[in-house]
């Protein structure tokens, strides 16, 4: 260890106390001399003889002390810090140059280090629980309702856990909005998840303090108990241990809380603040279908043997219940399950396409660096001449390169770090796992290889081209023209091609995004007020005397004359279901008449529960028939509304006025045919739905709406607090108008769209700089032939067609290699488009158009410039 | 006369560890002492001594202090360390197979 130190110690100072070192080492073999002189002295040479021989004898000092420093092992080191300088030098000579180069890698490298520290935070970053890749989500996809991830029922989970193999203890759990109240505060609404009592130990968790579920604990009969967040904990109990053992107050029913988690764990969602335990009592039907299964593979079973194993399960619980067309059991990784299977593809076509913006980048610096070899050429056959060795001068060159590329990767550095922070503010598309989207070491690993590699990437073909120099052509030409000169001429143009294909393949995959969300934006979602005027708002009641209908219903009166009274609104209405993606409510329903086998049950749709004035408050436009009026109350005849949507699937070519369908007891006549509305998402396929009138079909939990004459955003403060006069317990949740709440929706397909766009347009302005640096580049080292050309009557249109020709041939390559390539890799978005195939025309056409235009841009400047030589002066010219 | 190369690979570092294992020494001592205690055979050039002290230190074997010479002037003197007095230990006895197995092979022929 010590002598490790020591050798240390003396490296370091051969390093830093170099000129101390040095003069040791001269005065050392200065004594040598002295002494071999005076021992030749000695033997009787005259003194001048002996100095000689002594001379001879010691050889060449400046080698040996070459020597010497080098068995001193720091020749390399003090070789890099002189050819840093030296290229520090020279990139401080050529500003416009180190200027260029370091924003365009500062942009590529930037972006590409804050998608990888999202696609990183995202995809890679170990996730906070035990062994997480060995714990599954299961779902449940079952004909006739057909959601891909869809959930399950106890009964279904029952028969799961009855014939599990492949699992350690199945956990089920649900996601559910809860109303939190008590004495501690005013009620408020939270996140929450209904969870048995394996789901805790199964991921490995330790609360902050007190227990988290035991088994028994969803046990039927078993107390109410809830876990609360770290969050809530210090928001709500002023982080007080006393809170164990108190009870809160959870959807009206109280609940003793047992336990506090660490703020760190954010699951199922991000947001989750309470924990409840789910009581597994024995069901008496099937559905409803609300639950989620969470497990742990047992050690040595694969997901693939797990999924064959629940399939076979998924095949019994069809020959057990013939409402089942099919069952299937799909399984995704905790990972793949939080981070959702359609973020996954978009984050890597985004880290793709930032990836291609680079290449653009590196390809634009291997461009400038090219040009500049060319000027160099002199200086690097002088070095040459002058016995550099060739390894030497690509050294050197390198060096150069890799700074230039650190200093754009510092830069990038900072581009990066405000973009993570844009990001994490922002959170686009309420992305999960936001939090472990950071700038870190991984991070910073990533900016260092990715910039060394760029660096050795555009400088390595102009260094060794510099290195072939070829000395006596050169020098005998002047240092003008030589063959390396064309080969780097080709090379020059092969990158303007590539660039030119690169960015096109960015502009089609753009256009393609940005099509598909012009097309999302004109999706209505089948009401026609305007968005800006609706607003609208979750209610519960708190207090369980609400679930009391008659209590219920006087107490939503109550809301609904305070809500009119608010100046400028129109018309204020109830519903348990919003457009666009707040579906209530999904259920099944018999139709009078119908004979279905035993058991058979008609599809789950969309199952709304509305008050009046609820289809002209959103204005959902009247087919048939008449909409919900005060009158359809209790006692009254039950009716319904169906959409236009459920006519066509349940009564194709028949009027359904009139005809009766029932949910629970009760037959309900149908009174009207409304249009289709959205409930289950913009891009999602239209549920068929049919509505029943809140005063029929109470339920405590409401969505307030109001219509009203002008912008409604700035109505919300004085709702809010007309209502909660009404009862101090009532809980308001999720309050803004529906412009709002479509933009949310919106939210994930505008971040990858602008994203996308974004870097195509870096990619663009990347490449016309690349084809304007080329084509002016090329124009003034033609002066002299331009000028010849027009000293012998070429016209000004004739130099000017010549110079355009020569870049818009380079594009046109460019832009057939950029179409193949788009063909190919556009299939990558097809998950993420809407409304248009992955090879839509007007996209391809339209992008080809935009970039021929850039290109015709970036070659008319320099051939303006070429029209206006003086032969005169370029027949001077060098 | 013997330049460095024509000595086998290592055996100077072998020479130079023996020479100072006696006592602390400078570089041209050193030298004196190998082409006298080599009967003048051995004749270490400056070219080839100074490198290789040089490397010595840096690995650790020797190490180096500037004291006051016989002849009253400030020189670099060299001593072993423990690391080189372990590896002047190994190499001794190595080198010992290896000449005693040349010396084998060439008289035989």
């Amino acid at each position: 260890m010590s002598r490790l130190f020591a050798q240390l110690r003396l490296r370091l100072r051969s390093l830093f106390h170099r000129s101390r070192v040095e003069q040791e080492l001269d005065e050392e073999l200065e004594y040598h001399l002295d002494r071999q002189i005076h021992a030749g002295l000695t033997r009787g040479l005259a003194s001048e003889e002996a100095k000689y021989a002594a001379l001879r004898q010691l050889g060449a000092i400046a080698q040996s002390k070459e020597e010497c420093r080098e068995m001193r092992a720091v020749g390399w080191i003090e070789d890099l810090i002189q050819d840093l300088r030296y290229a520090a030098r020279t990139l401080r000579k050529n500003p416009a140059f180190s200027i260029v180069a370091v924003l365009a890698l500062a942009l590529g490298i930037g972006a590409n280090t804050a998608m990888f520290s999202v696609a990183y935070g995202l995809l890679l970053r170990p996730l906070p629980y035990a062994d997480a890749d060995r714990v599954a989500m299961v779902f449940m996809n079952y004909g006739p309702r057909d959601f891909q991830y869809g959930t399950m029922c106890v009964r279904d989970y029952l028969t799961w856990k009855e014939n599990n193999r492949a699992f350690e203890e199945p956990a089920l759990l649900r996601t559910l909005r809860m109303d939190i109240g008590g004495k501690e505060g005013v009620p408020e609404q939270v996140q929450g998840a209904s969870v048995t009592s394996s789901f805790f130990p199964m991921l490995g968790v330790r609360p902050l303090i007190g227990r988290t579920f035991a088994t028994g604990d969803d046990q039927p009969g078993t107390s109410s108990l809830v876990v609360l967040s770290e969050l809530i904990w210090r928001r709500r109990f002023a982080a007080n241990s006393s809170v164990l053992g108190q009870t809160v107050v959870v959807n009206g029913t109280p609940a003793t809380v047992i336990g506090v988690m660490p703020s760190a764990f954010q699951f199922p969602r991000r947001e989750t603040e309470v924990w409840t335990n789910l009581p597994l009592n024995p069901p008496t039907r099937y559905g409803p279908w609300f639950y989620r299964g969470i497990a742990r593979l047992k050690p040595g079973v694969t997901f693939e043997q797990a999924q064959a194993e629940m399939n076979s399960i998924g095949l019994r619980l069809v020959q057990d219940n013939p409402y089942y067309k099919r069952v299937t059991f799909p399984i995704l990784s905790v990972r793949d399950a939080l981070v959702g299977t359609t973020v996954k593809p978009a984050i890597l076509v985004l880290f793709g396409a930032v990836g291609l913006v680079l290449l653009i980048a590196v390809v634009n610096v291997a461009n400038l660096m090219l040009a500049r070899a060319t000027v160099r050429h002199r200086e690097m056959v002088l070095r040459l001449s002058l016995g550099a060795g060739r390894g030497r001068v690509v050294r050197q060159l390198l060096t150069e390169s890799i700074l230039l590329s650190l200093i754009g990767a510092a830069a990038g550095l900072g581009l990066a770090w405000g973009g993570i922070q844009l990001i994490r503010a922002e959170n686009p598309g309420n992305l999960p796992l936001i939090d472990s989207i950071r700038l870190d070491w991984a991070a910073l690993g990533f900016i260092v290889s990715v910039s060394t590699l760029t660096g050795v990437l555009f400088g390595l073909a102009p260094a060794l081209a510099s290195a072939r120099a070829d000395l006596n052509s050169t020098i005998k030409a002047g240092g003008r023209s030589s063959s390396a000169g064309h080969a780097r001429g080709r090379a020059r143009r092969l990158l303007v091609v590539s660039e030119t294909a690169l960015s096109l393949i960015l502009l089609i995959g753009a256009g393609l995004l940005l099509r598909s969300f012009v097309k999302l934006q004109q999706v209505t979602g089948g009401f026609f007020t305007p968005p800006q005027q609706i607003l609208t708002m979750l209610i519960s009641p708190g207090d369980r005397k609400y679930n009391d209908a008659a209590a219920g219903l006087a107490f939503y009166d109550e809301v609904l004359r305070h809500a009119r009274n608010v100046p400028e609104v129109e018309l204020a209405a109830v519903t348990d279901s919003l457009p666009p993606d707040r579906q209530g409510d999904a259920d099944s329903f018999q139709i009078e008449g119908q004979t279905l086998a035993p058991g058979e049950m008609n599809p789950v749709v969309s199952a709304v529960t509305a008050g009046p004035n609820l289809f002209q408050a959103l204005r959902i436009p009247l087919v048939k028939g008449r909409y919900f009026t005060d009158h359809d109350r209790q006692g009254a005849t039950p009716v319904a509304i169906v959409s236009e949507g459920f006519v066509r699937r349940f009564f194709p070519d028949q009027d359904a006025i009139g005809k009766r369908i029932r949910q629970g007891a009760a037959w309900m006549e149908i009174v009207g045919v409304v249009g289709n509305v959205k409930y289950l998402g913009l891009t999602v396929d239209t549920d068929p739905a049919y509505y029943m009138p809140f005063a029929q079909m109470y339920s405590p939990r409401m969505y307030l709406v109001t219509r009203s004459s002008g912008d409604a955003a700035h109505l919300a403060e004085a709702l809010r607090r007309d209502i909660q006069s009404i009862d101090p317990g009532v809980t308001l949740a999720q309050i803004g108008t529906m412009e709002r709440a479509l933009n949310l929706s919106m939210s994930r397909p505008r971040f990858n769209t602008g994203l996308l766009t974004l870097f195509a347009g870096i990619a663009l302005l990347l490449a016309a700089i690349g084809i304007y640096g080329l084509i002016a580049y090329s124009v003034a080292q033609r002066t002299r032939e331009i000028g010849v050309r027009m000293a012998l009557g070429a016209a000004r249109g004739d130099v000017m067609r010549m110079v355009v020709r020569q870049g818009v041939s380079l594009a046109a390559i460019g832009i057939m290699v950029g179409l193949g390539g788009a063909f190919i890799l556009t299939r990558l978005l097809k998950a993420m488009l809407f409304g248009i195939g992955v090879k839509d025309a007007l996209t391809f056409v339209a992008a080809t158009v935009g970039i021929m235009l850039v290109v015709l841009l970036a070659t008319f400047v320099p051939a303006l410039r070429a029209t206006r030589i003086s032969p005169v002066v370029a027949l001077r010219h060098e | 006369m013997s330049k460095p190369t024509d000595l086998v690979q290592g055996t100077l570092d072998l020479l130079i560890l023996k020479i100072i294992a006696l006592e602390p020494m400078h570089g041209w001592a050193i030298a004196h002492r190998i082409s006298q205690m080599s009967n003048e055979v051995l004749q270490v050039g400056q070219s080839a001594l100074y490198p290789a002290l040089h490397k010595l230190e840096q690995q650790g074997w020797i190490e180096a202090e500037w004291k006051v010479s016989e002849n009253n002037r400030r020189a670099k003197y060299y001593s072993l360390t423990r690391a080189g007095r372990k590896a002047l230990a190994k190499e001794a006895v190595q080198w010992e197979r290896l000449s005693a197995a040349i010396s084998l092979i060439v008289r035989t022929t």
